[in-house]
């Protein structure tokens, strides 16, 4: 037994070694990665989504099979071998060729079990395919052999063997030609029929399959998660620094408030910064590469930007031009988003039913209105119509809001009306620093879909807010602001001195009215409900992310979803 | 795909001074430093195994490591037997500073 210690490592196939003999830039076409083929054959639409929109998530099963081939590399099990084949249109790295008695023998490591055979076990179609690809590379590589794939299956211990026949070969061909044309397409293949699999499947938080599949409407395995599991960190302090000590996040107040706090990177999901605090440039470095969302406000609470997001979501955002450029799009969407927010202030305003026979009735007359004005949302002939329902919708909704209002609520912290920029009540110093941290969740949301902020379908374009941002944060404004704030306000959790600063001109929180406000936010943040229309419960944070995926599924393939989330 | 967060008890042994800074670095990402080559973290699944993948590239043959999992009643044990500070309160969704 000899084995072939030719090792080639990093790169792709357009930058190889000079010293490899059968690969050459690739002219036309780019090759297709082998291990590509392995998720074509499990589902075309997964294959779309990493190869062509470069969607990658790796899961927990992913990292084990990371290990596993580092583990056959500290036992010499291991030989990566990288191929291209310009003839052939695929490029790839085999973990393994050896010769046996003439014969050339591709190995290819697989962690899970082998598939159910009958009588021997048997390799799954897309190791098969996989691995017939290898040792087509092989083949090219190293002509005039015969060529053999074993697919070795770590958990039951068990070798599956098989030749490169005919049948193999149309089979990986037939695949690559298959790759090429949809990666040429600009449309997401379907949801496959094959529901088992998006159980398995690392990507079915993204593509969201039962939510396509939802028509049906019968119990399904709920695939995406219900929360975000990581911490999110809010700096609000003037003068403190944030720095980065390898892995961790090293969080130093200004000199005479204590010592820094060190934080787990990995355990982390947003860093906000309110106002002077000051982010090093390798703690930026290490948010960007971890995933960690990078938000800034002001010291007033406005949400000034952040950073977030990969690179590579031009087709995502192809697609939102071409769909939000046509006027009936936007209208369409645009009419469904004004009668949700109607009707949640209109269900906000249901939902308080105590007081005296005065706001009682108020609020009955409020309501009334804006019952009357939801069928006129779905027949609005235009965006300028809406945006007019939807101020006499925030009128009569504003005006009913203060009898929402326990009556030993202190003078000071009644709702009379709203103002801004700057707030001249204290309500509504708190109301405008909420709306801030729900701006910054739904465009943080809307970067981590990989849409584009800047183009929305109903705000018009102006300054640095992002349209589309202010768009959706519209379904957020009274579950995650108005209703925890009234909430907190009538069970008396705000301090009318010491939580604010009062000037002539304007209200600003203080710096424990701040804490407060943050922390009334996040723990509303981290309430669950179960969505009206998809049957399942998840976080209020989680459904700010889902409504984005469910815009983008306006102009995907399956619309209907957008906007249809209702408050009880 | 809904993701549970469990406790590791983690420790290793690493023969060696430039590969233990490594994995120690590394771990501090991840959770809490108990005690020499004792780290406590909170994990799901998917971390468990990005930590153990990274943890295979630093770490050598010679090394070991140890992941131990804990049920929600282990670490109702640990809390009853344990001084309050030797297993702190459970890290909070969010954090203000």
């Amino acid at each position: 037994m000899s084995v072939v210690v030719t090792r080639y490592r990093g790169g792709g196939p357009q930058y190889m070694n000079a010293s490899s003999t059968s690969p050459k830039p690739v002219v036309g076409e780019p090759s297709i990665r082998t291990h590509a083929l392995h998720a074509l054959a499990y589902c075309e639409r997964l294959f779309y989504l990493e190869e062509v929109e470069e969607l990658r998530v790796a899961d927990a099963a992913v990292f084990a099979g990371r290990r596993l081939h580092v583990q056959l590399q500290e036992e010499g099990e291991h030989v990566e071998l990288e191929l291209a084949s310009e003839a052939l249109g695929l490029h790839g790295r085999v973990d393994a060729v050896k010769t046996r008695e003439g014969t050339l023998v591709v190995y290819e490591h697989k962690r899970g079990r082998h598939a159910p055979g009958g009588d021997a076990p048997e390799a799954w179609p897309s190791d098969r395919l996989q691995a017939g690809a290898y040792a087509l590379l092989v083949e090219e590589r190293f002509p005039g052999a015969p060529v053999e794939c074993r697919v070795r299956y770590h958990q039951t211990d068990t070798t599956v063997r098989f030749p490169l026949d005919a049948a193999l070969r149309g089979a990986v061909v037939a695949a690559v030609a298959r790759a090429r044309l949809l990666r040429a397409s600009r449309e997401r293949p379907p949801v496959t029929q094959e529901e088992r699999k998006c159980a398995k499947c690392s990507l079915a938080p993204v593509c969201l399959p039962e939510e396509e599949r939802q028509v049906v409407g019968e119990e399904r395995p709920r695939l995406f998660p219900e929360d975000d599991v990581r911490q999110v960190l809010h700096v609000a302090t003037p003068g403190t620094r944030v720095g980065r000590a390898a892995e961790e996040l090293v969080v130093t107040p200004p000199e005479g408030e204590g010592a820094p706090s060190r934080q787990p990177g990995r355990m982390v999901s947003a860093l906000i910064a309110h106002g002077a605090v000051q982010v090093s440039a390798q703690a930026l470095a290490y948010c960007v590469e971890n995933d960690i969302g990078v938000h800034w406000f002001t010291s007033g609470g406005r949400y000034l930007g952040g950073l977030g997001g990969g690179a590579g979501n031009v087709h995502r955002r192809l697609r939102q031009f071409e769909a939000l450029r046509q006027a009936s799009v936007c209208l369409g969407l645009a009419r469904r988003l004004v009668a949700a927010k109607l009707e949640g202030q209109l269900r906000f305003l249901l939902r308080a039913s105590r007081g005296d026979s005065e706001s009682r009735q108020v609020l009955a007359s409020a309501v009334r209105d804006l019952r009357a004005l939801l069928p006129k949302c779905e027949e609005a002939p235009s965006l300028e119509v809406l945006l007019g329902l939807e101020g006499a919708g925030a009128a009569r909704y504003f005006g009913a809001l203060p009898y929402l209002q326990g009556e030993d609520v202190d003078t000071r912290l009644r709702f009379e009306g709203r103002n801004r920029r700057p707030p001249r009540d204290r309500f509504n110093a708190v109301l405008g620093f909420l709306f801030g941290l729900v701006h910054r969740e739904v465009e943080a949301a809307i970067r981590a879909v990989g849409l584009d902020v800047a183009f929305g379908f109903y705000h018009q374009p102006r300054g640095t807010a992002g349209p589309l941002g202010l768009d959706v944060m519209e379904l957020f404004r009274v579950p995650l602001a108005d209703m925890p704030l009234v909430a907190s306000v009538n069970r008396r959790a705000w301090d009318a001195d010491a939580d604010f600063e009062v000037t002539s001109e304007h209200v600003w929180l203080s710096k424990a009215g701040r804490a407060k406000a943050i922390e009334l936010y996040e723990r509303r943040k981290r309430e669950t409900w179960k969505n009206n229309v998809l049957g399942y419960s998840l976080s209020y944070a989680r459904l700010v992310e889902l409504e984005v995926r469910l815009l983008e599924k306006e102009w995907t393939g399956k619309p209907g979803l957008f906007a249809t989330f209702r408050l009880r | 795909m809904a993701e549970p967060r469990r406790w590791y008890l983690i420790t290793y042994d690493i023969r060696d001074p430039k590969r233990w800074r490594k994995v120690h670095a590394l771990l501090k990402g991840y959770g809490e430093w108990l005690q020499l080559s004792v780290f406590r973290c909170s994990l799901t699944d998917r971390d468990r195994e990005k930590l153990r993948w990274e943890l295979s590239r630093r770490m050598d043959a010679v090394d070991t490591l140890l992941v131990i999992g804990l049920c929600g009643g282990c670490v109702e044990r640990v809390r009853a037997i344990n001084a309050k500070e030797d297993w702190p309160e459970e890290p909070a969704p969010f954090k203000v500073l």
